[in-house]
């Protein structure tokens, strides 16, 4: 607060800023108590991971009896220690394409505290979608990248890297100084700053890349690539495409008479074959979403129609609306019937001979 | 004369942080690229390619000058 740059304004600035760090790894124990400390408003901390003792050397905001504790907890306890003022908040959960778009929208900034080329992309197209900025660091060994990604739609990281089949090692793989994750961290952490106080220039369209060994860094220029933009429609189509679980009529035979589940015919009444099996309603597709009451959600359904392209339809409709144990049955009614001729008369020889 | 310079597991393949290169025919970037591949069997390795400190594509026709600083950049992951 006693530096010009900063004064009263700029720790109201800070005050009422809001920052999502995923990973509380090495990079997110450098960040996290200096964004505190710093007295950033709220932080959101997002890490389904467990302290593990090979852990420590680097994540230096852990202690040893903490070993087995959520990560993104143990972090938000430090903080609450460190500066109660700041609202913290703890998810311990995987960021995946279902979460990521709402959680980003409650944030200004998202810090890449993680040690994962997938989840990179993610978060790119995830602040992409919610124009949020992406602070990113990564090490390998004795060397770490930082750069800031989206920024007031500067670049991104597909710009910088748009070959999404990397197979790029992480720390616990390559191996690593807890100071060189330490330093990128912190270079990381003064770029969020630096947004938050419109002061110095944030490394948009820049990647710097610095050596801890030789003490050597590089700032290389990219540019925005009019291609590497993705749209709300195509996120959900990427991230969050709902995969239809098809079963075989053959392996779900010796359910026909279990009284739990239900075979749910979703075709036309004047459809045939017949099927009748004793646990079975028919709901024509186009009337399937008005009449959902008629259904268990937590019950077992067998989705079958005539040959087995309507009921992964039926089955997308019911994932949506949260239903549990539903599968579509492949071939539907066509190879329902065939199967249902050949085992009965199977039974018939058996009966007579 | 170029340098060429490797950083990640790129200068792991190379076992080198730099070299100097030097070439008599006219060299365009996607050669070097190529003969940096055949050399050490970069093979799977995705990198990004910077020339005198700016990205560029790695299909550029691009013809190397002299003194010219060429570095190649993976992606890192450790976090």
């Amino acid at each position: 607060m006693i530096l010009p740059e900063i004064g009263e304004e700029g720790q109201q600035k800070l005050a009422k800023s809001k920052v999502l760090v995923i990973g509380a790894g090495g990079l997110g124990a450098a960040i996290l108590p200096y964004l505190a400390a710093a007295g950033v408003g709220e932080i959101g901390i997002v890490d389904h991971d467990v302290i593990e003792i090979s852990n420590l050397q680097r994540q230096v905001i852990y202690k040893t009896d903490a070993i087995g504790k959520s990560k993104a907890k143990e972090a938000k306890a430090m903080i609450a220690e460190l500066n109660p003022l700041v609202k913290v908040k703890a998810i311990s959960e995987k960021l995946s394409g279902r979460n990521a778009i709402s959680l980003f929208e409650k944030y200004d900034s998202i810090v890449d505290a993680t040690d994962n080329i997938a989840i990179k992309y993610l978060i790119n197209d995830a602040c992409f979608v919610t124009n949020k900025p992406m602070v990113y660091g990564s090490i390998f060994r004795f060397q770490g990248q930082v750069s800031v990604f989206n920024y007031q739609n500067g670049p991104t990281y597909r710009c910088l890297y748009p070959d999404e089949n990397s197979n790029a090692i992480n720390c616990e793989e390559a191996g690593v100084l807890g100071v060189s994750v330490g330093i990128i961290g912190m270079f990381q952490a003064n770029e969020v700053l630096k947004m938050i106080l419109g002061i110095g220039e944030v490394l948009s369209g820049k990647i710097l890349v610095y050596n801890v060994l030789n003490n050597e860094q590089q700032k290389y220029d990219f540019e925005k690539s009019d291609i590497q933009t993705i749209t709300r429609e195509a996120f959900e189509e990427k991230y969050n495409k709902c995969e239809v679980e098809e079963v075989s009529f053959e392996s779900v035979l010796n359910e026909m008479e279990n009284d739990e589940v239900l075979f749910l015919d979703v075709r036309n009444t004047d459809e045939s074959p017949k099927i009748s099996l004793k646990n079975q309603i028919q709901i024509p597709l186009m009337h399937l979403e008005s009449k959902l009451e008629n259904l268990d959600k937590k019950q077992t359904i067998y989705i079958f129609c005539q040959s087995g392209i309507r009921s992964k339809i039926a089955f997308e409709l019911l994932q949506k609306h949260r239903f549990k144990n539903i599968k579509s049955i492949a071939g539907g009614a066509l190879a329902m019937k065939n199967i249902l001729n050949k085992k009965n008369s199977h039974e018939f020889t058996n009966f007579y001979f | 004369m170029i340098e060429v310079k490797y950083f990640g597991a790129v200068a792991e393949k190379t076992k080198c942080e730099f070299e100097k290169l030097s070439f008599s025919e006219e060299l365009s970037l996607q050669k070097l690229l190529q003969d940096l591949n055949k050399k050490y069997e970069f093979d799977a390795l995705t990198f990004s390619v910077a020339v005198n400190q700016k990205i560029v594509s790695k299909t550029s026709d691009y013809t190397l000058q002299t003194s010219d600083i060429v570095a190649l950049l993976p992606p890192f992951a450790g976090g």
